[in-house]
């Protein structure tokens, strides 16, 4: 009996992604921090750090569902590029275990490292027709945040989740995370290195669940 | 006497020459104590002033090394804090990591050999280094060997309660108390290139800079006194308590700032100096102090002394030989002159002693003629009685009326004489007093010229006569007649017959020349310079006259502050010439 349930929910979770009627749905809107630079202009963003707190600017925040997932066999990989001497996008959230490559679409050297207690590593010097794309994969959870030996003012932030339920806010706060398990979880919203608020929610299959996060 | 004087004078210019010679001297040696009390207070002065720039001149570089090497470390901080590493080590809270990722760029810091002191300021060879954290804690290396060992204590000294703003010196004792090590530690803070914020600070460890390397100066000694303890290598033990126990008490007084003063240490005396090293420093104050033996400046300072005392000894024997000299010299004229004024005390002596006696003599001769006249004048008018009571009896001969007439008359010349020479002793003895009044000449002359001619042995003469109205002589009248009377008489006594006189008297300057000149035969040439002289009468027997009148006439012209003097005579002439001052009346003026 024990046996036969835990082969159908390996049958049936994998799907789970894919298949849209058994899933919740959480959506809200995230009340972001003012903007320094005004209104926004160009679609540029990038880290800033704020006495010792770093964030995006313009603001955006990760809003991600927290609780204990299994983890898939393979992650697609990601990546978190080069280009005009910043990396795009600043902020990238991933799912631990998740392989991001660093391509160099500059003409020049980088040189990116991490100092961060999440993942410390150092790719060292290395052009833009570098192959293999240098890559690391982080596998625990936490704040990265990259920089270029040579670039001293680049700058990206890398947040690995243990959940694969996780999504980027629109500039003015709004998300919607699809796919979601029923049941009672805690979602989260990461607005900067020191500020992360988080709400319990009910999931139920096939509803919208309203969530704000003051 | 005279021995005795003289030799009393000697003494005396002997002992004007001995203080002359002793005042010069005097002045010479104030002069060269005067001399030698300058220069030493010049040369102690100078002393202290070069010992003291030196002193200056020293810190100075020191200080300009010390500069370079701040503007060294914050060029590096600078840079460094530009890293990404350093910032990602300081930010991300990878401390750890904060030291490997300085290493490479800190590694010539470290490296090498430690240079000679004197190129320890360029080249920035540091002891140890050490990172402060946010919160001003050192940040414990992971190797100590790569970073420059250093004791716990030390360690602890080079933390902040806050991190600083600037850079800070501080001087910091090392564990070891057996090493006796000071360090020189610079604080460099650290700022954010995002924030401009102090994130962290670089703290550099050196052997501090020793004064001296540029200076020549060998006998100077350097220290630093930091936390109440003396660093001074170069001292025994002894000496430095010693200068511990000075420092302690002149720093508690003397606050911050650089002061000096003088020790005794190893019973010598020397300069001491010392001036913050770390002014406005989070660090504990900690000071440089130079000691300068002032051996060497005494021992120069004695032998300017000597030099100075040589010369001055040399110049009071130049001076003594040459005032000795001089001595001699001013004093010759006053030898001379107490000589020569000797000769004159005697020479005056025998004048006045001749004076006293010719006065005598003259007062002798003077009352005796004075008396003598008196006497003869007694007689003289008993018998002109006599004789004029005989003539006035009717009973005698005419022969005999005659006869009394002669004698009668005898007895008025008598009378002349004797009244001439009253007047003459009176002269001589400086009795006479002549008024000074006016006397109009011309009627003297007519009123001479009538008695003249009522003479009755009167020859026939013509008087010629040629005198201003108004002229009017400044003497007294009686006498001022005498000489008139004496010259008339002359010229008509020893004129010839048919004879004449003539009589001029004119102006001329402030004087009256009134000249008599008559016929007869002249006065011989041999006898004309005898005139004037007493009893010597000029004419022959046949004229009578006394030889007193001339005398007595020039003597009272000379009184009037006229004279009288013989023109000339020759050719059966014979001319005199009186001269009176001449009496300026307001009506003489008015005229």
């Amino acid at each position: 009996m024990r046996l036969r349930r835990l082969v159908w929910w390996g049958v049936i979770l994998p799907l789970v992604p894919f298949s849209a009627f058994a899933e919740a749905i959480a959506e809200g809107i995230v009340q972001l921090p003012k903007s320094r630079s005004g209104p926004v202009i160009s679609k540029r963003y990038e880290i800033v750090m704020n006495g010792a707190t770093l964030s995006t600017q313009p603001p955006l925040a990760v809003v991600y569902l927290e609780g204990s997932f299994s983890k898939p066999a393979s992650l697609p990989k990601k990546q978190v590029a080069q280009k005009d001497l910043a990396f795009l996008p600043p902020l990238l959230p991933v799912q631990v275990g998740t392989r991001v490559e660093f391509p160099n679409f500059d003409d020049t050297y980088h040189s990116i490292f991490s100092y961060s207690p999440a993942k410390r590593f150092d790719l060292g010097r290395y052009r833009p027709e570098e192959r293999p794309i240098p890559s690391e994969v982080f596998d625990v959870s936490g704040l990265v945040t990259l920089r270029c030996d040579i670039h001293e003012h680049m700058r990206g932030l890398i947040l690995v989740l243990n959940t694969p339920h996780f999504v980027i806010t629109s500039p003015d706060g709004r998300f919607r995370l699809t796919g979601l398990p029923s049941g009672h979880y805690t979602l989260k919203a990461w607005i900067d290195s020191k500020t992360t608020r988080e709400k319990p929610v009910d999931l139920k299959s096939g509803e919208t669940v309203h969530v704000d996060f003051p | 006497m005279t021995a005795a004087t003289t030799k009393a004078n000697r003494r005396a210019v002997r002992g004007f020459r001995t203080k002359l010679s002793a005042a010069m001297m005097l002045v010479v040696s104030a002069m060269t104590a005067l001399g030698l009390y300058l220069a030493q207070r010049n040369v102690t002065a100078n002393a202290n002033r070069a010992l003291e720039r030196d002193f200056q001149t020293e810190l100075s570089s020191l200080d300009k090394l010390q500069e370079l090497r701040h503007a060294a470390l914050a060029e590096r901080c600078r840079a460094l804090a530009a890293k990404p590493r350093i910032h990602a080590a300081l930010e991300d809270n990878a401390l750890d990591l904060l030291y490997p990722s300085a290493k490479d760029e800190l590694r010539d810091l470290m490296e090498g050999q430690e240079p000679p002191s004197d190129q320890a300021a360029s080249t920035l060879h540091a002891k140890f280094y050490r990172f402060l954290d946010g919160d001003g804690s050192v940040l414990p290396p992971p190797n100590a060997k790569e970073v420059g060992p250093l004791g716990a204590t030390a360690e602890a000294q080079l933390a902040f309660k806050n991190l600083p703003q600037k850079q800070q010196v501080g001087y910091i004792w090392a564990d070891d108390p057996a090493l006796d090590t000071v360090n020189e530690v610079t604080a460099v803070p650290i700022f954010s290139t995002e924030t401009g914020d102090v994130i962290s600070a670089l703290i550099v460890g050196f052997k501090p800079l020793e004064p001296g390397s540029k200076t020549t100066n060998a006998g100077m000694k350097s220290g630093i006194w930091v936390d109440g303890r003396l660093h001074f290598p170069s001292l025994s033990e002894s000496a430095k308590t010693v200068l511990a126990g000075k420092l302690a008490n002149l720093l508690a007084n003397a606050g911050r700032g650089q002061n000096s003063s003088t020790i005794r240490v190893n019973s010598a005396v020397h300069l001491l100096f010392f001036k913050r090293l770390n002014p406005d420093s989070l660090f504990p104050p900690a000071y440089q102090i130079c000691v300068y033996p002032l051996a060497s400046w005494s021992t120069q300072l004695r032998r300017l002394r000597l030099r100075i005392g040589g010369a001055g000894a040399l110049l009071l024997l130049g001076a003594f030989v040459a005032s000795h000299f001089a001595a001699v010299r001013l004093s010759r004229p006053v030898e001379q002159l107490e000589i020569e004024s000797e000769h004159d005390r005697a020479e005056r002596a025998r004048a006045e002693a001749a004076l006293a006696s010719t006065a005598d003599e003259l007062e002798r001769s003077t009352r005796y003629s004075a008396d003598a006249s008196h006497q003869l004048k007694s007689p003289l008018t008993v018998l002109r009685a006599g004789l004029e009571t005989l003539l006035a009896r009717e009973d005698f001969k005419p022969e005999v009326y005659e006869e009394l007439s002669g004698l009668l008359h005898q007895t008025h010349r008598l009378t002349g004489v004797i009244d001439d020479l009253l007047l003459l002793s009176r002269m001589d003895a400086g009795h006479l007093q002549i008024a000074s009044e006016p006397v109009m000449l011309n009627p003297l002359l007519e009123e001479w010229l009538d008695d003249l001619e009522a003479l009755p042995d009167a020859p026939e003469v013509t008087v010629e006569k040629d005198i201003a109205s108004d002229l009017c002589v400044a003497g007294e009248k009686q006498y001022t007649s005498l000489i008139v009377q004496n010259l008339l008489e002359n010229a008509r006594k020893y004129n010839r017959p048919g004879g004449r006189i003539r009589i001029l008297a004119r102006k001329e300057n402030k004087q009256i020349v009134l000249t008599i000149g008559n016929t007869g035969r002249p006065i011989e040439r041999a006898a004309q310079r005898h005139i004037f002289e007493r009893f010597r009468s000029v004419g022959d027997g046949a004229v009578s006259g006394h030889g007193l009148g001339l005398n007595l006439a020039r003597d009272l012209a000379r009184l009037h502050g006229g004279d009288l003097r013989l023109v000339r005579s020759e050719n059966d002439w014979t001319e005199f010439e009186v001269r009176f001052r001449l009496m300026e009346s307001k009506a003489n003026r008015a005229a």
